[in-house]
This record gives C-alpha cells, structure tokens and sequence, in this order.
C-alpha cells in the first residue's frame, strides 16, 4: 500500500520564477509606496524630518509622539477656524466670487461637520494647486496644519519600527548591522547629551520639581527619561545608601561633587521650607596628600554656590573633639583605635580595655583633652582617684594590672603623636555646613583607618541628637575598608538619619571579602554608580535581567544571508558591561531598581574658578575658621547719635 | 518737549517708588498746579499714567517708556490696590528723611526696594527692607559710612515675626542678591548699621516689643513715628 503525501513537494516551484515573482510583487509594493508618499507629499516630508531627527539626535520614539502630540493644538485652532468661517464668504469663493483667494486653505462650503471633515482634504488639494503655481512656500503653510502632526507620527512609527527590527537582530543586511546600528546610535546619543550639556542653563543644579540633575541622559534602560534629557534622582535617595565605583581618572570627583552639591542646595531648600532639618554633609577622603586638598578646596567653592555656609576642611583648619563621646561610646572608640590581636593577644586586650575604662570613668568625670587622658593612665593617680570615692573593687583592679599600665600608656601616646590634634579640638559636627576630612590613607594607612574609624563614631553621635540631615561620604574606601566596617554603620544609620555614600575605584576596592561587598552594593537602596571599570560584572548581576529577542538568520552558502531565521526570547543583563567598560571620562551609570541610565555628568565650577587669580593669591577665598565653635561677635557698640537727623525728620524717639 | 530738572527728579522718584499720588508730587514739584503740569507732560510723552485708584488724591505711576527714559530696569506696573498704603508711607519717610538739612549736606544716597529687589534673586524667600539709606564716607555727619536700613510698619505684625525681621537685618553681612553663603558670615561687619522703624500708632506696641526681644542688637534699632503725610 502506498502512502500518499498531502503536503505539496518543496521543489514544486521552479527556483528561478519563484524568485522573480517574488521581486516583482516587491517591486509593486515598494511602487504602490512611493505613489501613496509622492501623493501625500506634504505628510512624507514631515515624516522623513522627523525619523532623521529621531536617528540624528538618537531619541527615542516617545519624543517624536510627543512632539506630533504638541502640534495637535495648532491643527485644533485650524479647524476651529475653518468650521467657523463666515458660510457666505465660504460659499461665495467656492462660486467663483473675487475673494476665493483670500480664503485659507482648507475653508470650502458646507455645514460645519463637512467643512472640518473635509478640511485636510481640502488643505492638501490648495497646496498642491500652490505648488503648481510656483508658490512652495504657501504650500507648505497650506498642508502644515493637517500634515505636520501626522509626518510626525508617521516618522515616530518609522523610527520605532527600525529601532525595533534592530534591537531584535532581525534588520540590517548582515548580521553584523544590528550591533554596528546601536554603536553609532550610542555614539549620536553622546552627541546629543554633549550638546544637553553645553547649552546654557539647559541643566540646573535643582530642576522646577526639586529634583537633582546629575547631568544628561545618554541612554535608559527601564528608566524614564532618555538621550536630551537631564538626568534627575529625587532628593530622598541621596537621602539613602549609595555606591559609586570608578576608575582613576573617568570623572568620579566630578560626579561626586554634583552629587554632594545637588544634596547640599536640596536640603537647603527643604529646610527653608520648614520641612526637613538642615543638612550636613561630611566627606572622609581617605586618600589623602595635595590632590586631596585641591579637591576640598574645589567642593568648599562648589558647595558655597550651592548655599552652604561654611565648609570645615579637617584637620588642616579645623578640627574636632573626641571627648564629646559618653563615657562607654568614648571606651570603645579609644580601643578601636589601637590595633589589638587575638587568640593568645587577647589577654593584653582584656588588660587594655579594663585600664582605658577606668581611665575614662574615673570619678572625677570623663577626660577632656588627650593629655589628660594620657596623664590618668598612672596607677598611682587612678588608684587615688577611686579610692576617694571609697571605690575598693577598683583600686584593686587598678593594683592588679598596675604592670599593664606602662605599655598602654606608651601606645596612647603613640597613637595621638600620629594622629594630630585634629581629634583633640574644641568643634562639632554641628559648627559647619559641610566636613571635608582629609586622611592621609596612602601614606599612612594605619593612621587613616584610626581617624576614619574616629570619625564615624562622632558623627553617629552626633546623627543621635537628631538636629541635621546628614550624608556621610566616603571616598577611596578601600584605604580604610579593613577597620572600617561601614556596613554595620549602613544597618543603623536609617534610624540616626544618616545616609552613606562609599566610592571606590574597583568593586574589590569597596570592602575586604566578597560579602561585605555584596552586602555593600545590595543595600545600596540610593542607586548604584558605576564609572569606567575594567570589572563591572557583579554589579551587573545586582542589576538583574530583562527579556531580550535573539534572532538568527540563514546563511544560504553563497552570497547574502537568506530572509529566514528564527527568534527566541531570553534574559539579557540589564546593565550592559561592554558600554561600562567603554564608558568615556564623566559617563556613569546609574543602576537602580532594575533599570539603568547612562549619564553624560555635567560638570560643576566653583564661582571663584572663572576667575583667573593674581599672581600670589589664594585659590579662592577663605572662609571663616570654623575650628571652634562658631559664635557671632560681641555686639559693636551702639552706632553714634543720629538724632539730629531723625528728630528733624520724624519727631522724637519712641521708646 | 523737555523735562524740568525738578520734574526729572519727581519722575525718578516715582519711578523707584512704585509710584506717587498726587499730593506727594505737589510736595516734590513745589505745589499742586506744577504737580498736574509735570503729570500732563509726563503723560503726553508717555511717560507716565495716572488714575485714582483708591479714596483720596489720584496716584501716578511710570510707565515703561518713562522707565527706560529715567534708565530704569524695572517691569513696569500699576501700584496694587492693597499696597498703596504702604507705598505712600515709604514715600513719606523718604520725603521727609530728603528734606533733612544733614541729608542734602551729606550727600546721602536712598536706594529704593524696588532697586534692591530688581537686583536680587528671583523666587527667593527673603524679607527685604522698604529701603536703604547710604551715608557717604566723607560725609561731616557723626554716622558718616553707614548704610541704614529703613522700614515703615503701617500694619502690625506678630512680634514673633517682627524680631525675625529685625534680627535678620542687623546681622546681614551681604548685599541683597549676593550668594546664599555671604548673606550672614560670622565675624564680617553687617551691612547694616542701624535699621530705622517708621511706625503708626497702630504697630508702635508691636515694634517696641519687638525690639525689646533684641538683646543687645536693639540699640541699633531706631523708633520713629511716621511723618505727616505717610497716611491720607
């Protein structure tokens, strides 16, 4: 028994008359095309200037939708116009009358449903008849009203439907093309962001709605916005956790210092308004030397025309006081301090931490000054202390370990030589607008951690008291990473109002072991903030994925690749790790919430660096020392008698 | 057609003033009959536009081309219906403060609101004072350099807000427009040495107590009655 196949053979069809007919009808069709547009001239060229602006400046379709939609009220007032021309001047000029060419176009006889029905109709009839005389301008005025808003939409959908054959894989004669389109596509977008940037006053440090602009949106993923537009974050999550990781070099100061002025001038308004308290900004530069200097003199500018009172550099001019912590807050952050094993050092530890606390509870309150904490680290001197105050427990202690004291004295006074007197000052935190905390952590490392790990204990002591919104910046991270646990810091400091913002050049450099980097960058609830480096691949993966179309084509064996292929959906990184890694100097990425946006940064000057200083001067003004408390100066004496004056205008004084 | 010197005065005194009504004029012109004459050439010119806008004399104010005519940069606008009030009291002080014998030989310099306001900030929430008077340096008064803040309290405030007033003046270091970190800097002289209050009968008790909230800062507040004339 013979099978019988229902499904018509493959070879059926003689190949070379399958592919003439198949060019033939796509001859037609591409025919029957250019007749619609020849036509309909007027909508063509619209809809060809609009997808060549869409391509030229890299938008994305939206905009040209808006654009159509923005032009809808003046195709609205046309129409209004033509339903409401006088019926007799209408129907005069359709009989031939002296004023028919007078009407605009579109105007013809009829109830007013006809008229605004048949308006385009009639609007694109005048303009031909215009062109047709030699008049092209008037053409263009005549078809512009019904033409504009939908070459525009039209363009719109082009551009959308090219943007969207490429990002499938599926346009383009070669395979290849899709990835040399969006290559050149993110090159024009540069362009444009470029251009964003060096318009005048095009991006603000705070936008109408309060937002903070970091720059111009080159490209989003996910994100609203897109290339010439300004990149904007709300306040509130510069009010939260943040990462920024960049190489040396790609813009990281630069986009810092945005930042840290866009949370200034934010905050400032906020507290202006009565709703939030002022803001303090507090940068640890952990890196330290003349560059570090030269970037808190560029932030104190900066953070001046942001509305900042006054800018603390410490400790170079100004400096804080260690002994404002309570006594058991002051034990531990004088024991952390010093270096301390394990295992068998702990003995040593347990004898230390037993000698500091009874230094620093003595009864005679806590120490003021590291001199006099080094001076009560004399058994003899302790021992007499508490025993006045009928402390025997104490005094026994304090005999006990009388052989510890010497050393623990010796490495006091060690650590306070090397730290300065930048912990041993009379300020607070509260003296000045912003803190900028030079630590000199590549030339001396273990130093910088003591101050880093110093100074963020003040400073959570100072979050405590609820006055002040406060950012806590750290720059360089990785210099003082091994003995700065920042992350328990994170954990807390929603509750103190504090937020923390940790940069890095690389993500090894954000924390010493690969967890407490990952807890870093996944609590980041801020955003992520990624510059060029050559390992963008974890935070990548923080970012998540997002459904992409992969589509093959056929190659057939000779010649051009065949029109068939197959398409499939998969999960791509949303972040893509190839562009960061090729980011240009002041391109970041801006990860959050599963989406991204590349950013062009727009740079921010201080007022005094536009001009040029003389020969000698400072780089910039100083600002008043706020090494110690800030106070207002006594009351000048009263002004000289005016009475003469004020009597002879406006009678005698009241009182 | 010209401008009499005097009128040229007037007219830029209207113009800083927000504008004038017309018994003022009459004071600054030298009578009523020169006052309509200087306001019927300022309105052939196009100059300025007049209208009775409230009970009592009609008021004049400067137009756009009489602004640009006097050199002035403002938005020319009719004076508001709830401030003439206090439009005609700043007039009046400054009427009667320019009338001073001390103030034609010192040369001194009244620099209207409505100059400080045009040079300051706009959308920036700031208490600016009704005006300033500046004493030159070598002027042969005792108070020779000093800037003066002037202040006419028509209607009172809350105490609360007057002291905020008053402090606020007192211990300003920059000039109105100046950036946000120069307004107040500790340790800088302040911009103004003593801020003289022009006070109805109605908002004297409201500024006296106001000052006497001051502390020390409340010598340099000066407390005066209004002059004649500040209301109709």
């Amino acid at each position: 028994m013979r099978a019988v196949r229902r499904e018509r053979d493959r070879y059926a069809r003689h190949p070379v008359r399958h592919v003439l007919a198949r060019g033939f009808w796509r001859l037609l069709g591409l025919a029957a095309l250019a007749a619609v547009a020849a036509a309909l001239a007027p909508v063509t060229l619209a809809a060809a200037a609009a997808a060549a602006a869409g391509w030229w400046r890299g938008w994305p379709p939206r905009r040209l939708y808006a654009v159509a939609a923005w032009c809808l009220p003046m195709t609205a007032a046309w129409l209004a116009t033509v339903a409401a021309w006088p019926a007799r001047v209408a129907g005069s000029a359709a009989a031939g009358a002296p004023l028919a060419g007078a009407l605009p176009a579109g105007v013809g006889p009829g109830p007013w449903w006809l008229r605004v029905a048949a308006a385009p109709y009639r609007a694109w009839l005048a303009s031909w008849q215009l062109a047709a005389h030699g008049h092209l301008a008037a053409a263009a005025v005549a078809a512009a009203p019904p033409a504009v808003p939908l070459g525009v939409l039209a363009g719109g959908l082009a551009w959308q439907y090219r943007l969207f054959r490429m990002r499938t894989g599926a346009g383009g004669l070669t395979p290849a093309a899709p990835a040399t389109f969006d290559s050149r596509l993110w090159r024009r977008q540069v362009r444009t962001a470029k251009a964003l940037l060096a318009a005048p006053g095009a991006l603000p440090l705070i936008s109408r709605n309060g937002l903070v602009v970091t720059g111009a949106a080159i490209r989003s993923v996910r994100h609203r916005g897109g290339p010439g537009r300004a990149a904007a974050i709300p306040y509130p999550r510069l009010r939260s956790h943040q990462v920024v990781i960049g190489s040396t070099g790609t813009g990281k100061t630069t986009l810092l210092l945005r930042l840290w002025a866009g949370f200034m001038a934010a905050g400032l308004r906020g507290y202006a308004a009565g709703g939030a308290n002022r803001p303090l900004l507090v940068v640890l530069d952990c890196k330290g030397g003349a560059s570090s200097r030269k970037v808190a003199d560029r932030t104190r500018r900066v953070l001046r025309d942001a509305g900042a009172r006054s800018t603390a550099i410490w400790p170079d001019e100004a400096s804080l006081s260690l002994w404002t912590l309570p006594p058991g807050q002051l034990v531990t952050t004088l024991l952390d301090l010093i270096e301390h094993g394990t295992g068998g050092a702990a003995y040593y530890t347990d004898v230390m931490e037993a000698i500091v606390s009874l230094a620093v509870g003595a009864p005679c309150g806590p120490p003021v000054c590291s001199a006099d904490f080094l001076a009560r680290l004399d058994p003899g001197w302790l021992a007499a202390s508490y025993a006045a105050s009928g402390d025997g427990a104490a005094v026994a202690t304090i005999r006990s370990g009388k052989r510890g004291f010497e050393d623990v004295e010796l490495r006091f006074r060690a650590l306070w030589r090397r730290l300065g007197a930048g912990l041993d000052g009379g300020g607070s935190f509260g003296d000045a607008d912003a803190w900028y905390c030079v630590l000199e952590g590549t030339a001396e490392g273990a130093v910088a951690e003591a101050q880093a790990r110093a100074l963020t204990d003040l400073l959570a002591h100072y979050a405590v008291s609820g006055q002040r919104e406060i950012l806590l910046a750290v720059d360089e991270f990785s210099a003082v990473s091994r003995r700065l646990p920042i992350w328990r810091l994170y954990e807390r400091a929603r509750a103190l109002g504090l937020a923390v913002q940790v940069s890095a050049q690389s993500w090894e450099g954000l924390a010493d072991t690969d967890d407490e980097r990952h807890r870093i960058a996944a609590t980041a609830e801020g955003g992520i903030w990624l510059l060029r480096t050559p390992r963008p691949g974890p935070v990548s993966e923080l970012a998540g994925t997002r459904s992409y179309v992969d589509t093959t084509r056929r190659f057939a064996g000779q010649g051009a690749w065949a029109g068939d292929g197959m398409s499939r959906t998969r999960l791509v990184p949303v972040l893509d790790a190839d562009i960061v890694r090729q980011l240009d100097v002041g391109q970041a990425a801006y990860v959050y919430r599963g989406g991204v946006t590349y950013v062009q940064v727009k740079r921010l000057t201080g007022r005094q660096a536009a001009l040029a200083p003389a020969a000698g001067d400072a780089p910039t003004m100083p600002l008043p020392a706020v090494a110690v408390p800030t106070q207002w100066p006594p009351a000048p004496p009263p002004p000289p008698d005016a009475s003469e004056v004020l009597d002879e205008a406006f009678g005698a004084r009241r009182e | 057609m010209t401008l009499a010197v005097r009128d040229a005065d007037a007219l830029v005194f209207a113009a800083d003033m927000y504008g004038i009504p017309f018994d003022q004029l009459a004071v600054l012109t030298g009578g009523d009959r020169s006052a309509r004459a200087a306001a019927r050439r300022w309105r052939d010119l196009g100059y300025a536009d007049t209208a009775r806008l409230t009970e009592g004399p009609a008021w004049l104010w400067v137009t756009r081309a009489g602004l640009a005519a006097c050199g002035r940069e403002y938005q020319a606008r009719k004076p508001a219906l709830p401030q003439l009030a206090h439009i005609r009291a700043v007039a009046a002080t400054r009427i009667a403060l320019e009338a001073t014998g001390a103030y034609r030989r010192a040369s001194a310099f009244w620099r209207c609101e409505r100059r400080i306001r045009a040079r300051h900030g706009r959308g920036i929430r700031q208490h600016l004072p009704d005006g300033e008077v500046h004493w030159p340096d070598s002027a042969p008064v005792a108070w020779a350099g000093e800037c003066w803040a002037i202040e006419a309290e028509v209607t009172p405030k809350t105490v609360a807000r007057t002291t905020a007033i008053m402090r606020e003046i007192l211990t300003r270091t920059g000039d109105y427009g100046c950036p946000a970190a120069e307004a107040a800097v500790p340790g800088r002289p302040p911009r103004h040495a003593r801020a003289l209050y022009l006070c109805s009968p109605a908002a004297l008790t409201t500024v006296l107590n106001a000052r006497a909230l001051l502390g020390p800062l409340a010598a340099r507040i000066e407390v005066r009655d209004l002059p004649p004339g500040a209301q109709p």
